[in-house]
């Protein structure tokens, strides 16, 4: 038992080490230099994403309430990979910042969340590993502790992911109270579909989509991205994203599988409403944090579409096309956060010329921009390809044109971004802006993801094989 | 016996809280939640969950309704202060949340619940009993609340403390 505790929960263990080492850091007092804090945080972070790849075990620890296989482990380190390039790319803007420590507690604090929440193996378990993502999150979302829009920001996040979770807990104490268990082993024989289990279904798919933005309950994401500094925003639109469709993926149909056809029509409406409002949204913003927040509420759609295909082929793609997007989201927000960090400006106008004075950064924009537009030579046209084939295996195919449609739109307002950046005049252009060497490695180990995942078919097949 | 108590407590917290939505003064409803909080703690009793009648009590009616009092006492709450709401908002929640109320009230007549029957075991809520269940049965969750209440607390102090 005791060898087993530690292997099977090493990520876990991993984190919350490093919380407690940074709290005894703070505690101390000895380093005040925010660099070294910075540097010995990177390291650490580096340290526990290597650890992912060893001792890979699958098991289940303390009577079924945690258990891990080798795709959640994959989950895992996927998830730690995109806190280490943010880590990175937040270099500049931490260096100067009084809360260093406190920055990184509270977000691994999140992390440590949601990798509980992925290894649950019982609703209690998952609330309280889902609270804990999210509650530290407003925290981080008001770091800019002198705005006022950031405390907005935070104030609204917390208000609405408390009751999202609230909505939840009346699914779950719903199913608890028709079924009599919590754990996720017993629970799907016991879900049969009578009428309080449909409400339940009902309400915890709400919260669901209220964590995934999902429209029609998205309409926290484009305040609270804009309030956030720049590598929070990063962390909501990319990991805790993800953190909530894998989570999503592992609870929708293995628990409701005898409700099959139920949460199909609701996700065919999710899918449908999410992927039109948020392109139609995208297309008038002037807030480039505005646009990408509307930008991420449609491409979650594109991931609900491959889940909602109920294969392993669309689980397959999601988690494929939740990489690609980790790389070029995370691609556009390092540029964001150099400009932001350096210049205070975040307005699409702003980006006019852009090209002319920062030839790299302007590529890097363009290259993560076209790979979420899902333009071929980058791994994005792949992802989408790959999400759009598994959501046609179902044969619904008014959902795939509308989805293809929406491509062509979304294709039109990430140009118009590379247009203001490459064409566009502009008499005071962004002057030349650079970053430090670790927004740097951020930023090229992202161009590498968005270029090369899209031709190692190696990455693809390694999911697949962890089905 | 209990059967009457059980109807003479239903009908007390449900008068109060309806009372809490419905009073025009603030304080009025804050303190009729208290008796709602109270009544409600008597449920659990009859339902032989001694532990948490006093927990609800005790967190409720204690702390959480000190809070609230002394919200409302600083807050000062007047007519002219409060946002105002235009009537297609107020339409339109009253529809939607009609709505939600007449789903939640079908679902559980079609649901069938069956009779409920009191657990075997009678010691089921008692101290000693839940605090075996939370050190074997619930001791991950019960490890993890800990974290959260740690990270939730340096985000609280993060926020309040006034910067020098």
């Amino acid at each position: 038992m005791s060898n087993d505790f530690f292997i099977l929960m090493r990520s876990e263990l991993g984190i919350m080490l490093i919380i407690f080492f940074l709290l005894f850091l703070k505690v101390w007092d000895g380093i005040t230099e925010n660099k070294k804090i910075l540097q010995i945080a990177n390291v650490l972070l580096l340290v526990n994403f290597m650890l992912g790849f060893i001792l890979n075990a699958n098991g289940e620890l303390f009577n079924g309430m945690f258990h891990t296989t080798n795709l959640i482990n994959f989950e895992k380190i996927i998830l730690n990979f995109g806190t280490l390039i943010i880590s990175l790319q937040a270099y500049d803007w931490l260096k100067n910042h009084k809360h260093v420590i406190e920055f990184y507690i509270l977000l691994l604090t999140t992390l440590l969340g949601m990798f509980f929440m992925l290894s649950s193996g019982n609703f209690l378990m998952f609330y309280l590993g889902l609270e804990l993502a999210s509650i530290p999150l407003a925290a981080l979302v008001n770091f800019d502790l002198e705005k006022i829009k950031s405390s907005e920001a935070a104030v609204k996040m917390i208000l609405s992911s408390a009751f999202a979770s609230c909505i939840m807990l009346f699914g779950i104490s719903m199913l608890y109270g028709t079924t009599g268990t919590l754990t996720f082993v017993e629970l799907p024989h016991l879900i049969t579909g009578g009428s309080l289990q449909v409400l339940s279904l009902i309400f915890v798919f709400t919260g669901f989509a209220f964590k995934l933005s999902a429209v029609p309950f998205h309409l926290w994401t484009a305040d609270v991205y804009e309030g956030s500094p720049v590598a929070v925003t990063s962390y909501l639109s990319v990991i805790s994203k993800a953190a909530m469709v894998f989570v999503f993926i592992s609870i929708l149909n293995p628990l409701f599988e005898n409700m099959q056809l139920m949460w199909y029509n609701m996700l065919f409406l999710t899918i449908v409403l999410t992927i039109t409002i948020g392109n139609l949204f995208a297309i008038r913003q002037q807030n480039i944090k505005r646009f990408l927040a509307f930008s991420s509420i449609s491409q979650v759609g594109f991931i609900l579409l491959g889940i909602s295909s109920n294969s392993t082929m669309g689980v397959t793609a999601s988690i494929y096309f939740l990489i690609v997007y980790i790389f070029s989201n995370l691609g556009a927000f390092s540029v964001i956060a150099i400009v932001s960090n350096e210049t205070g400006k975040e307005n699409i106008n702003d980006y006019k010329g852009f090209y002319k004075t920062n030839k790299f950064l302007g590529w890097v924009m363009a290259l993560s921009l076209f790979s979420l537009a899902g333009v071929p030579p980058t791994a994005g046209f792949f992802g989408k390809m790959f999400l759009v084939t598994a959501g046609a295996s179902k044969g619904n195919y008014i959902l795939i044109i509308i989805a293809a449609l929406n491509m062509v739109v979304s294709l039109y307002y990430y140009l118009r971004i590379v247009k203001a950046m490459f064409v566009d005049e502009n008499k005071e252009p962004i002057t030349k802006v650079t970053g430090s060497t670790s927004v740097q490695i951020a930023i090229i180990i992202c161009m590498a993801g968005v270029i090369l995942t899209g031709f190692a078919s190696v990455l693809y097949d390694y999911i697949n094989s962890l089905m | 016996m209990i059967q009457y108590l059980f109807f003479a407590l239903s009908a007390l917290t449900i008068i109060s809280a309806l009372y809490v939505v419905f009073s025009r003064n603030p304080m009025h409803s804050v303190l009729s939640l208290i008796v709602c909080f109270f009544t409600v703690a008597g449920h659990y009793i009859l339902l032989n969950a001694q532990f948490l009648a006093i927990v609800h009590i005790i967190v409720y009616a204690g702390a959480i309704m000190v809070l609230f009092l002394f919200t409302v006492m600083l807050l000062n709450l007047n007519r002219e202060t409060e946002p105002h709401k235009t009537n297609w908002v107020k339409i339109a929640a009253v529809i939607a949340a009609g709505m939600l109320f007449l789903t939640l009230i079908a679902s559980l007549k079609m649901a069938g619940l069956g009779t409920y029957s009191l657990p075997h075991k009678s010691n089921i809520g008692f101290i000693q009993d839940i605090g075996v269940k939370l050190f074997t049965d619930f001791m991950l969750p019960f490890e993890i609340s800990t974290i959260l209440f740690m990270s939730a607390m340096i985000g609280a102090v993060l926020l309040a403390k006034k910067e020098k």
